[in-house]
């Protein structure tokens, strides 16, 4: 049986607020639905705002999943920046 | 219950506002606990003291300080978060009404205002605590004047231990300093009184 694709790993860039700080917001990611491990790298920081880079893996992601536990840690996906998909045979 | 004091602890790490309630602690207990020593020492230098009089006066007193704290601060804090958020806002280029910021700007501003009312409501219905005994009988008004007095030097002397545990100084000296500011109000009460 063919399974359906999924994805198994993106990178985001997120714009965020000085606080929570990335350690809280890492750990709010990674208890989300198909999150199993989370990355963060700070690319640049400003007055109010810290530019990140999210790669988040699991066995199972979903984007707007994901996407709804980073806004409401008051932060805002700029962009998908890589996607690694896969399927299972 | 663990799971409310985590996100508790989380909102109040979230908008600072643990180093501003520190403040409205120190100012406010210091403030309650000051007037009441006003209320006692002008009462007891103006003549004989009524234990029910100063009872009422110092509820009063305490009720009318925990109202004005508790109204006061909230919408001070109110304004100054909700520009703060709507300063993040436009730096996000996002809506945050959906956010742990607002819910933890609105426990910050509640924390902030409960803090403002409790300190120099506490700190002054412990100063009239004596008087409460001496309504019923069980020690003369004197005493209950002298008590009173130690209590609330009592109360300052560790607001001024807090103090110098925040600024990491001699936390016995910080609060003899505080102490000294109580036994000088106290004196020019009296010596006002006493023209």
């Amino acid at each position: 049986m063919v399974k359906s694709p999924t994805i198994k790993r993106v990178v985001l860039d997120v714009l965020k607020p000085h606080q929570p700080t990335i350690p809280e917001l890492a750990s709010r990611i990674v208890s989300c639905n198909g999150a199993n491990r989370v990355k963060i790298s700070l690319a640049e920081i400003d007055q109010n705002t810290e530019s990140i880079k999210v790669q988040v893996e699991g066995s199972n992601i979903n984007l707007e999943t994901i996407k709804t536990c980073i806004e409401e840690m008051g932060a805002t996906i700029h962009s998908v920046d890589e996607v690694e998909v896969a399927r299972k045979v | 219950m663990e799971n409310y004091l985590k996100k508790f602890r989380f909102h109040l790490r979230l908008t600072g506002v643990s180093a501003i309630s520190r403040r409205y602690f120190v100012m406010n207990a210091f403030d309650g606990a000051l007037t009441a020593l006003g209320v006692i020492v002008g009462a007891w230098t103006s003549g004989p003291v009524q234990p029910r009089i100063i009872i009422g006066a110092g509820l009063g007193v305490s009720l009318a300080m925990g109202i004005s704290g508790f109204s006061g601060t909230y919408f001070v804090e109110r304004a100054e978060r909700l520009r703060k958020l709507e300063e993040l806002e436009k730096s996000l280029l996002l809506d945050l009404d959906n956010s742990v910021h607002v819910k933890a700007q609105k426990t910050a501003m509640i924390w902030a205002a409960l803090v403002d009312a409790l300190s120099p409501s506490i700190a002054a219905v412990t100063a009239i605590v004596p008087f409460v005994f001496a309504h019923y009988g069980l020690i003369s008004i004197n005493e209950a004047v002298i008590i009173s007095l130690i209590l609330i030097l009592l109360v300052l002397f560790m607001i001024g231990v807090y103090l110098g545990k925040i600024s990491r100084e001699r936390v016995i000296i910080s609060g003899i300093r505080i102490m000294i500011i109580g036994i000088i109000t106290a004196a020019i009460i009296i010596l006002l009184g006493n023209i």
